[in-house]
Parts: structure tokens; C-alpha cells; sequence
């Protein structure tokens, strides 16, 4: 019965995980090659506002989510005419974790790009290459082993994320319920045996990725 | 054949300004000067690497930028193959790929990049390291796939930026010769930044003398590096740079002509008649006599007339012509001997040579 439960759990954080991800993989590589490369006005002012889901309590990025998209918020059902369902959703699950991961993928995104020489990119225009066909054959190849660390990172945050997932998606067991939202039940219901099988869970998944992690920023920097 | 260079290049640059003002007709232009100068950074506005404040660049006929019209092509518009002094090979892809990468513009230009592919290949001799990845190469192989990259991308013009620099001066002198090699095949426009004054001589037609932002001289090259000579009080002498071709070799010794009626006998015994060859002679390396000398060991006795004596150094730079019709050369003589002998230009001499005083610079092989 517990067996079934484990794996039910640690399903729906990887989904939610992997989801997170996906959502934030494009927009963190766009934004991290803007921070490292280009110059616009109010710079300083949007990496201020990129860091601060880093910084802020997790749950006070959640009742952000929660009123954005409650019923009469700015993205919610009746603003909209029809219902995004996010809110005690899979969804908002994957949404919460995504606003959290976000800052950590671009960050890392933006060192990864920093760490490519632009006189190489210079190289590959003086060779004739467009911009984009320098970015796709250049820059994204050598940044591309810190752009996977940088989706790493985002993914075991995704992975641990608890306090903005519990106020936007609940902890609804089988839709919600994440690896981080089911030893809190645990502990609740004072399920000791059950919440130390999804620790250890937890710290092999941990482990693992942020092995992973050190591994490619490690052989990056050779 | 109108202007290979024009170029008009205003750019702030630390604690001075670039403000170049240039003009050449010369195929093969040579940038000289101290480092700091702002040599490669004239190299990097012409590329377009590099924002210009004001000015005007053109090359081989093709305006790339225009500050008074507000036009300036993007660089992989304008058609310049660089080679800079590291070389800045893509470290993700092998030594083909490299030279590859460029290609797509090459088939745009003239449709059969395989067979530039072939060529660019085999006039570096590279086909060995085309599986290679940039890492495993050595100093002076690396810049050969740099060389050939930017032939392989099909550029009207080439810039090389102290493309030796980074090597000792044994594979300088090594390499030196796919230069040249590249300069005759290609016959490209090309724009070449270097420290070494004999480089320069070997490759360019014309040089010009930059420092702290600006030109201060431009000449064929053996006026430029014997003005720079005097000017700097350089050590050593100035080095004669001559071209010819083996005629024949005869075990130890290979004689070269400079001109129809004009041979040098030089010490190589590896030169095969036919081979194109570039020559370098120590100004301090040659004895003048007004009467032909007799019974000397010295293998080279040459006619020549005196056309210029400059005695504004400790030294003196006699010039003389080879005659009939053949080249100048440097002589340094002391004031000394120049007064007992009575030199004056239009004077007749005698040039004395030993085949050993003459360096082969670089010695192309006739092509098969």
C-alpha cells in the first residue's frame, strides 16, 4: 500500500519537476544570453527582479500566484472568460515550481554564456555566419554543457519546492502531492516510517543531480 | 587596379584615439609598429569587431563602412577572411569542421566551395589533421587551420594579425613560407599586422608605420624599416629582402637569379632549380670594393652603382643598384672606409658576398 503511494509521489514531483523545467528552459537561456551579452537600459533593474524569487519567501510568491489567478485576479476565470486551471491543479503545481527554478536557470544560464570568449563569436561572423547561425553553432554549443547545469539546478529546485506549490495546488495526494508535500503530511499524521522512505528518495534524487551539476560546471571550467 | 585600402578610422583607444588615415594601392599591405600602436585594433575595426566612432573603410573596392552615410555592413557581410594572433579556433569542432564553418559563404560566392575545400587544404598541407581536434595541435599548426579557415570562406580580402607571433622563431621561419605560398595562389588583398620587420619584407609590397594611433610612414618596406633603423638606433644592421629563382644547384651551393642578368650564389644545398625563393642579407654582411676584385674565396662579386650614401648615423647606409637593372641593396659601412674610398652616388662598385652571408627567408618548391 506504501509502495504504491512512493511511487505515486515521486511520479508527480517528477512530472511537476520535469514540467517546471521545460517552462523555464527557453525563457532562462533567452534572458541569461541578454544579461551576459547585450547592454539595454534598466539592466540592473530586471537582474534585481530575476533574483528575487531567490530571496523572497516562497510562500509569499505562492499568495502572489494565488491572487493573480483567483477567480477575480488579474489572470483568473472571470478576467479571462475561461479558467487557465491552475489553481489546486497539477498545473499550478508545475507553474509554482517554475516562478521558483526560474532565477537559478538564468542565473547559472547567464555564467554559462559569459564563460563562452566572444572573440570567437566575432570569428564566426567575420566567417559569415548570421547572428542566430553564430548563436546556434558557436555560442550555444560551447555554453552548452553550463546551459545543462543551468536546467539541472532549475530541476532539483523544482524538485524541493514546497511553499509556493502547498498555497497555489494544494496537497491533493495523486495530482499535487510532491515529494516535499507528502513527508509534511507524513509528519502530520506522524507517518515516521513512511516519511524517512521519502527523505532517503529525496536525498538520492538530491544527490544525483546535484552530482550531475558539479560535474558539468566542473569540466566546463577546464 | 584602383585603391586594395582605403581606410579612415577614428576610435577611442585607452589613453590615446586611433586616427588612421591611409591609402594603398598595394595588393599586400604590411601594419608595423610597437605594440600598443593600435594595430590590431585597426584590424578589428576593419573587420567590424569593433564600434568606429567616425570614418570610412574600404576595401579591394567594397566600402564596408561609411560614418558620414551611416552605413556600415555587419560583419559576416563583409567578406574579410581574419586570422588573428591566437588563432581563436572553435574548440568544439575538429580541424574540418573549422574549416568548414565558413564555407556556406564561399558556395554563395562562386559556387564550388569543395574544390576551395581541396585546394586550401592541400596548399597547407592539413589533410592529416583533419580529424584533429584544435587541442592536440601544435603552436604553428594551429595557426595553418586558422590561415585555412578563413581561405575556406570564400573573403575578397584577407587579415592577418600577427598570425606568427604567437610562435618561435624556428617555425616562424617555417611557416613563413605557406604565407607567402597562400599570397601567390590566392592572390587576395591582404592586410598583415606584424612585429617582425622581415615578415613584413617577405610578404608585403608595401608597408606602413603606425604608432600611438596614427601613420607616421608608408613605403616599399626596405624604406620603411632602413627610416625606422635610423630613427630608433636600432642594433644590428638592416636586412636586405630580395626575390629569385634556383636556376641551378651544384651540391653546396644553388644560384639564384634576381633578374635575368642578375645571380646570387647562396649556400643551400636542399633548393631544387625552379623553386621560388625569398633572401635575406645582413647590411653588415657585404664588402664593397671600387676595382673587381680578385682570387677571393667569397663566391658573390656583383656590379653595382652607388645611388644613395646616408651618413646620419654612427654608420653609414650606402644604397647600390645592381647592375644591370636588378635590385638595391643596403651596404653598412663605416665613415672611415666610406672617405678612403671616396664614395659619392653614381659611383661604380663591386659588391662582395659570401654564399653563406645569404638566408633563404622562404623557399617555395615549383608547384607540381
Amino acid at each position: 500500500m506504501a509502495g504504491t503511494t512512493t511511487i505515486e509521489v515521486l511520479l508527480v514531483t517528477l512530472r511537476v519537476a520535469a514540467g517546471a523545467t521545460a517552462l523555464v528552459a527557453l525563457p532562462a537561456i533567452a534572458l541569461g544570453h541578454a544579461l551576459a551579452r547585450r547592454a539595454f537600459p534598466g539592466r540592473s533593474v530586471v537582474e534585481t527582479l530575476v533574483a528575487l524569487p531567490l530571496v523572497l519567501p516562497p510562500t509569499a510568491i505562492g499568495y502572489l500566484l494565488l491572487e493573480l489567478f483567483a477567480r477575480h485576479g488579474p489572470l483568473g476565470s472571470e478576467t479571462l472568460g475561461f479558467d487557465p486551471g491552475v489553481l489546486f491543479s497539477l498545473r499550478g503545481a508545475i507553474l509554482a515550481s517554475a516562478v521558483v527554478s526560474f532565477p537559478l536557470a538564468a542565473r547559472t544560464a547567464r555564467v554559462a554564456f559569459e564563460g563562452v570568449e566572444p572573440r570567437l563569436e566575432h570569428m564566426g561572423r567575420s566567417l559569415g555566419l548570421s547572428r542566430a547561425a553564430t548563436f546556434a553553432r558557436i555560442t550555444l554549443p560551447l555554453a552548452r554543457r553550463g546551459l545543462l547545469a543551468a536546467l539541472l539546478l532549475g530541476f532539483s529546485r523544482a524538485l524541493g519546492e514546497f511553499g509556493a506549490t502547498v498555497i497555489v495546488a494544494g496537497n491533493i495526494p495523486g495530482r499535487t502531492q510532491t515529494l516535499a508535500l507528502a513527508i509534511f503530511s507524513d509528519i502530520q499524521l506522524s507517518d515516521t516510517r513512511h516519511a524517512l522512505e521519502l527523505v532517503g528518495l529525496c536525498v538520492v534524487l538530491a544527490f544525483a543531480t546535484v552530482f550531475a551539476v558539479e560535474r558539468l560546471l566542473r569540466r566546463d571550467a577546464r | 587596379m584602383s585603391r586594395a585600402f582605403s581606410l579612415r578610422v577614428e576610435l577611442p583607444l585607452g589613453a590615446f584615439a586611433l586616427a588612421v588615415e591611409l591609402d594603398s594601392s598595394a595588393r599586400r599591405l604590411g601594419i608595423f609598429g610597437p605594440s600598443g600602436a593600435g594595430k590590431t585594433t585597426l584590424l578589428e575595426a576593419v573587420a567590424g569587431w569593433r564600434a568606429v566612432r567616425a570614418g570610412r573603410i574600404e576595401v579591394a573596392g567594397s566600402v564596408l563602412y561609411d560614418a558620414a552615410r551611416g552605413f556600415a555592413l555587419a560583419p559576416e557581410r563583409r567578406g574579410l577572411g581574419y586570422v588573428p594572433q591566437e588563432g581563436l579556433l572553435f574548440p568544439h569542432l575538429d580541424v574540418r569542421a573549422n574549416l568548414t564553418a565558413g564555407l556556406a559563404r564561399a558556395w554563395r560566392r562562386d559556387g564550388d566551395p569543395r574544390a576551395l575545400f581541396g585546394r586550401v587544404v592541400e596548399v597547407l598541407e592539413l589533410g592529416a589533421l583533419l580529424t584533429r581536434r584544435p587541442a592536440t595541435l601544435s603552436g604553428g599548426e594551429r595557426q595553418r587551420v586558422a590561415l585555412a579557415r578563413a581561405l575556406c570562406s570564400g573573403p575578397e580580402a584577407l587579415l592577418l594579425d600577427e598570425p606568427l607571433a604567437s610562435l618561435d622563431l624556428a617555425l616562424r621561419r617555417r611557416i613563413l613560407p605557406y604565407l607567402v605560398r597562400v599570397g601567390e595562389e590566392f592572390d587576395l588583398p591582404m592586410l598583415y599586422v606584424a612585429h617582425d620587420p622581415i615578415e613584413v619584407a617577405v610578404l608585403c609590397d608595401e608597408v606602413v608605420r603606425l604608432e600611438h594611433g596614427r601613420v607616421v610612414a608608408q613605403g616599399p618596406p626596405a624604406d620603411v624599416f632602413a627610416s625606422v633603423w635610423r630613427a630608433e638606433r636600432l642594433e644590428g644592421a638592416p636586412e636586405n629582402v630580395l626575390r629569385g629563382v634556383v636556376r641551378e644547384n651544384r651540391g653546396d651551393v644553388a644560384r639564384v637569379a634576381l633578374t635575368d642578368e642578375v645571380a646570387l650564389e647562396v649556400s643551400a644545398a636542399e633548393l631544387a632549380p625552379g623553386t621560388r625563393v625569398v633572401l635575406g642579407i645582413p647590411a653588415d654582411e657585404i664588402l664593397v670594393a671600387t676595382r673587381r676584385p680578385e682570387g677571393l674565396s667569397a663566391r658573390n662579386v656583383l656590379a653595382a652603382v652607388l645611388v644613395a650614401l646616408d651618413a646620419s648615423r654612427p654608420g653609414v647606409v650606402a644604397r647600390a643598384r645592381l647592375e644591370p637593372d636588378g635590385p638595391s641593396l643596403d651596404v653598412l659601412l663605416s665613415r672611415a672606409s666610406t672617405e678612403s674610398l671616396g664614395l659619392a652616388p653614381g659611383a661604380r662598385l663591386f659588391l662582395v658576398l659570401k654564399s653563406n652571408s645569404v638566408r633563404v627567408l622562404s623557399a617555395l618548391a615549383p608547384s607540381a
